[in-house]
């Protein structure tokens, strides 16, 4: 009882955050399904700063947190973080307690750094380990249809609960690099003040942070360009949602799922290996279900996903920006293909296809299929619709 | 089968073939009363209104047809057919036209009619067909049920005459209704020519039977599929038609401002592709229809009955 009343508040937080995280109003908003991510500013402005864009409005919703740890430091993180509230919650089932928690270095501020500097650089790493956006991805695969590839983007969540039960405490004391953040803005506004007031830090102490902090920064720099030039441009190709930083994009996903859940008609799946180590559970575009009950491709005029990512992973594009940007494109196996090869009516591809980007040429009898690739854009109707088995044209 | 068959339902779960012809056969008497379609010489009649009022044209037409009366009986259930595949704006042909939805939904309803269900399998995604197609707005207020069906929502059916096409799942809906009204578009079609009305039955059957029927003979499997479901009236709108880039479009539009009315689907499917410069010869699917004896594909032998609005 006593616990219940201490506790109401996180409890309440706690309920809120997981009915943003599973889609609260998001038929009425479908901006709603972002907003607990974009809470994070680790998420809205690192994100923003890497992919060197306005990310729209709702990036502004991180705000509110930057300007708390400012005057009040870590007061989110005891009061309304719902991985706060969950991972001390699992750290009572550990009989041995606390104890364990003092043998491991306090990290939090910089893995906060790492993702900063290397977001400096326009590569951001360790992104994927801001708590809001792992407690929204194990949301996000409770909502998707189960899959192996749908359930992991829960991993993470899970795994910081594992971690929580085995060392009390560990994630929110030592690792979170959103309670980083919050702890270096704390700092800094210390040193602001101290500046004005003219106290000093005791010197030594001083200078051994300072030397620290800075060849931290200089090997995350290091590691951050390093990695883009290593992963950015040879990350193998796989589809991505409309509006992807195709380059980028494994370094940029947060891992969020919010994509996942935006997308209509539940084409985008996590990676489970098709783009490499770097692109685990990064998103990837799946036109081809064995239901065929569902629709099954990137409808030509929805950019749902790429308005609720956080991170700009996925860049805020318009339906006429969507028209203009390739996603892949349409190959015909004629040796396949109704039309070409069995020289029966059929022209499916050409009937779905939105960009007009079939051409169709009299071979035999009947009219032949032939890709545009100028006018493609790879959103998949044909492949969705090709009445061939198996199915004649795919998008590469 | 489980329940009497009713001789008033046509296509009670699909093999009352027999059941069915003589519903059909019973709906041509009842046309004989009727002073417009007076079946005489003539085997078929069609009516053809012409104008821009798309509400005055269904009116007149339907009065020559014999009015609504001859179709539409208190308590039957009503299945509507339109075409609502694309999303496409009414005045890009890809659809059928909301007013003649509205109009043929209203009809019904005024004649209380038990249900109005428009059971429609979408291409695109009903979520963007359904609004932009303005079918949600016609229905605004009646009691229409439009929806997309689901696995659950179908039942399969046997097709005794088909030469392919021998077995296909239809809604339920569809095959429990008292009267089916098919009200397409008259549309280019890349794989079937022209889609008229009885390529309309595509946006009946299932994804799977409609994929099979591209993969074994579109034409025939067309044809094949009419020998089985006839609607007792069939609208066709031709107010504009897509000329070319159909079935999706957006293409070119020609305005003939026509809306036609008959029970003979293939009848009405050959005039209708008249207004595209096409004979049967030229779309496969009609030519084998009235090989098959669906209906008549020889205009010399339609009575064309007009009507200008």
């Amino acid at each position: 009882m006593n616990w219940l009343r201490r506790n109401i508040w996180r409890l309440l937080t706690l309920v809120a955050s997981a009915a943003f995280a599973l889609g609260f109003a998001s038929e009425r908003f479908p901006d709603a399904i972002s907003f607990l991510t974009r809470l994070s500013p680790v998420l809205s402005f690192l994100g923003a700063l890497s992919a060197r864009a306005w990310l729209g409005w709702a990036m502004l919703l991180g705000v509110p947190l930057l300007v708390l740890s400012f005057f009040k430091g870590r007061v989110f993180c005891w009061r309304i973080c719902p991985v706060g509230f969950v991972t001390e919650t699992a750290g009572r089932l550990n009989p041995r307690g606390k104890t364990l928690l003092r043998r491991i270095p306090v990290l939090n501020k910089t893995v906060f750094m790492v993702i900063a500097v290397t977001a400096a650089c326009g590569y951001p790493l360790f992104i994927w380990l801001d708590p809001l956006c792992m407690f929204n991805g194990f949301f996000a695969a409770l909502r998707m249809p189960f899959t192996v590839a749908s359930a992991t983007t829960g991993i993470a969540f899970v795994t910081v609960l594992a971690i929580s039960v085995l060392v009390p405490n560990v994630w929110c004391h030592r690792l979170c690099p959103l309670g980083g953040m919050q702890e270096s803005m704390s700092l800094i506004a210390g040193m602001l003040r101290r500046g004005k007031t003219g106290e000093e830090a005791p010197g030594a102490m001083k200078h051994a942070m300072a030397r620290r902090t800075l060849l931290a920064a200089i090997l995350s720099a290091v590691a951050g360009i390093a990695a883009k030039r290593v992963f950015g441009p040879n990350g193998r190709k796989v589809l991505r949602p409309p509006g992807a930083d195709l380059e980028r994009i494994n370094a940029l996903c947060a891992r969020c799922g919010n994509c996942m859940q935006a997308c209509p008609y539940q084409l985008i799946k996590p990676d489970i290996g098709e783009s490499g180590i770097d692109g685990l559970f990064t998103p990837v575009l799946k036109f081809r279900s064995s239901d065929p009950f569902q629709e099954q491709y990137c409808f030509h005029d929805c950019v749902k996903c790429s308005q609720v990512c956080p991170t700009g992973a996925l860049r805020p594009i318009t339906a006429a920006e969507k028209k203009k940007l390739p996603i892949g494109i349409a190959v015909i196996n004629r040796k396949k293909c109704i039309a070409w090869e069995k020289n029966e009516y059929c022209a499916v591809c050409d009937e779905y296809c939105p960009f007009k980007a079939i051409r169709l040429v009299k071979h035999g009898d009947v009219m032949c299929p032939i890709v545009e690739n100028d006018l493609c854009r790879g959103c998949g109707a044909c492949e969705s619709a090709c009445p061939a088995d198996p199915i004649a044209i795919t998008v590469k | 089968m489980n329940h009497e068959p009713k001789t008033s339902k046509p296509y009670a779960d699909g093999i009352k073939r027999r059941t069915f012809i003589k519903a059909g056969s019973a709906a041509v008497a009842a046309a004989t009363v009727t002073p417009a379609v007076a079946a005489e010489k003539p085997e078929t009649t069609i009516v053809v209104a012409k104008g821009t009022d798309i509400a005055k044209m269904i009116e007149e037409g339907m009065a020559k047809m014999g009015g609504w009366e001859r179709f539409f009986k208190p308590g039957m259930k009503v299945a509507i057919k339109p075409n609502l595949a694309w999303k496409s704006k009414p005045e890009q042909g890809g659809n059928t036209h909301p007013d003649i939805l509205r109009a043929v939904v209203q009809a019904a309803q005024s004649r209380k009619v038990k249900q109005i269900t428009i059971p429609e399998n979408t291409c695109q995604p009903e979520k963007e067909t359904f609004p932009t197609s303005g079918a949600i707005d016609a229905l605004k207020g009646t009691k229409a049920k439009l929806y997309r069906p689901k696995p659950a929502d179908y039942r399969e059916v046997e097709i005794p005459k088909g030469k392919i096409c021998k077995k296909a799942k239809v809604p339920k809906d569809i095959l429990e209704a008292d009267c089916v009204v098919n009200i397409p578009v008259a549309k280019h079609h890349g794989g079937a020519t022209l889609s008229i009305s009885m390529k309309n039955w595509m946006g009946s059957v299932d994804n799977n039977s409609r994929r099979g029927w591209h993969r074994e003979g579109l034409h025939q499997c067309i044809a094949d599929f009419s020998t089985f479901l006839k609607p007792s009236l069939v609208i066709i709108d031709a107010t504009r038609i897509m000329l070319n880039k159909g079935p999706q479009g957006p293409g070119d539009l020609a305005h003939p401002h026509e809306i036609i009315f008959a029970t003979d689907p293939v009848a009405a499917d050959t005039y209708a592709a008249s207004l595209f410069g096409k004979k049967p010869s030229d779309v496969p699917h009609i030519k084998i229809a009235a090989e098959m004896g669906i209906g008549c594909a020889d205009l010399s032998k339609v009575k064309v009955v007009r009507v200008e609005v």
